[in-house]
């Protein structure tokens, strides 16, 4: 027999193959940062202004509440991206010290949690170091504190932003397999695996996306409440009035009627950031109004 | 350099756990830390029982955001593995990758692949035909010599000239 054929002459290296998935991502890069800057909601308007007109319809409903987005790069790690930017945003608009405590106190349960799983420590502690750095110079009038447009730079920083990325993913996998129990069925819902090959194939590697399990997990992990707002085309245009989706994730043992400190836009397949308007009681007469 | 902090973690506790694992030795060159070598044993009941197998390890600079390179030096046949060139096929190396694996873990993985071969999408179509036929004698034969002929006392990790 001869073990030399197989026709896999033609076949690129493995470092060829890594070398060009690097030049398809440093072409995204020059498309958009990891995170853009802030834009007023009605360049989702100029989007889809030959769009569906449920599309249409919800984003009106939407600008009666929110004002600008900010969007995330979209390499499926948008949904963590956008999440530390806007929970850090959150913290250097509040100067909220005490929540920055008692984040801290829950990284350190959420540490507690990956060892007992038996990670290593050395393993995600390089990851967990950055974010923490991350959240102690969002507080002003230190040394190491940073301004609003150093946020900005720093989450669109490769290394801070994807290290940042990789401890909410080590994050998210810890509390899921912590619940497994009550993670299983929606896991099973969507993707026949088990909590831990999912954990290992959805969730810890850089690039796959995140939904509903996931939000969950990193909302209840650290107890952050996060609000996403969803634009699709669900619903009929015919049917009025059409109503946007809103999902509060709101941490066990939270009030449910806390705001929000992380918004999020949700439009299948992505995520990004959306600010609530400055002044929600003026709402300009929009395109849909006039036109009926 | 934080991969390079990692690795000496990693280094340390390669150290730290010797004699832990019978199964792996994983060393580091003397003056490139992004270099490894690792010398794993054939898995029991199985065809590469009885040898033993040199990996060469290439880290890159991005590690452990991306993966290492791992490739065996040493001749075998295996249908994820590339007969010519040791490249492997598996998932964890490549779009499954997550800094929560080790270069020790990683072993461990090429390990339980070598117990485990996945004859879909091989790499060595050859082997991945005879399993795929169910001829199960024919690749438990062509394996175990190949194991014999290039991973057994004295030629144990070498790589085969041939």
């Amino acid at each position: 027999m001869d073990t030399e054929t197989g026709g896999e002459k033609e076949r690129p290296r493995d470092d060829e193959i890594q070398a060009f998935h690097n030049q398809i991502r440093a072409a995204d890069a020059e498309k958009l940062e990891f995170v853009g800057d802030k834009e007023p909601l009605s360049v989702l308007e100029d989007e889809y202004k030959a769009g569906s007109a449920v599309f249409l319809a919800k984003l009106q409903i939407l600008k009666e509440n929110y004002g600008s987005i900010r969007r995330a790069r979209g390499d499926g790690n948008c949904f963590f991206r956008s999440f530390m930017f806007s929970y850090l945003e959150h913290l250097i608009v509040t100067q909220d010290e005490a929540e920055i405590a008692r984040v801290e106190k829950s990284i350190e349960i959420c540490k507690q949690t990956l060892i007992d799983l038996g990670h290593a420590e050395f393993t995600f502690e390089d990851f967990l170091g950055i974010f923490v750095e991350q959240l102690q110079s969002v507080i002003q009038g230190k040394e190491t504190s940073i301004s609003l447009d150093t946020l900005v730079e720093r989450c669109r920083d490769q290394y801070v932003s994807n290290y940042v990325v990789m401890f909410f993913r080590f994050v998210t996998s810890g509390e899921i397999r912590r619940r497994a129990e009550f993670f299983e069925p929606f896991i099973q819902g969507m993707s026949n695996m088990s909590v831990v090959q999912f954990c290992r194939s959805s969730v810890e590697p850089m690039g796959e996306e995140s939904d509903h399990v996931h939000i969950t997990a990193l909302s209840d992990a650290l107890g952050v409440p996060v609000r996403v707002v969803y634009l699709d085309q669900s619903g009929d245009i015919n049917d009025k009035p059409v109503t946007v989706n809103n999902h509060d994730f709101i941490p066990e043992g939270m009030d449910t009627s806390v705001d929000p400190y992380v918004i999020l836009l949700y439009r299948p397949g992505h995520y990004d950031i959306l600010y609530r308007r400055e002044n929600p009681a003026n709402v300009e007469p929009t395109i849909l109004e006039q036109k009926n | 350099m934080t991969s390079r902090a990692r690795l000496f973690k990693e280094y340390k506790e390669v150290h730290r756990e010797k004699g832990g694992d019978n199964d792996i030795q994983l060393t580091c060159d003397d003056t490139n830390i992004y270099r490894w070598t690792a010398y794993i044993k054939g898995p029991v009941d199985t065809p590469y029982q009885e040898g033993v197998f040199q990996l060469a390890i290439n880290v890159p600079e991005q590690y452990p955001l991306v993966p290492p390179q791992v490739r065996f030096v040493t001749k075998i046949f295996h249908p994820n593995v590339h007969f010519k060139t040791g490249e492997i096929c598996l998932d964890i190396l490549k779009t499954a990758w997550s800094p929560a694996w080790t270069l020790q873990s990683v072993c461990r993985a090429v390990i339980a692949l070598l117990a485990h071969p996945e004859a879909d999408s091989p790499l060595n179509c050859d082997a991945g035909n005879l399993l795929r036929s169910g001829d199960n004698r024919g690749y438990r034969s062509m394996s175990q010599m190949y194991t014999r002929l290039c991973a057994v006392h004295p030629n144990a990790g070498r790589p085969n000239s041939s």
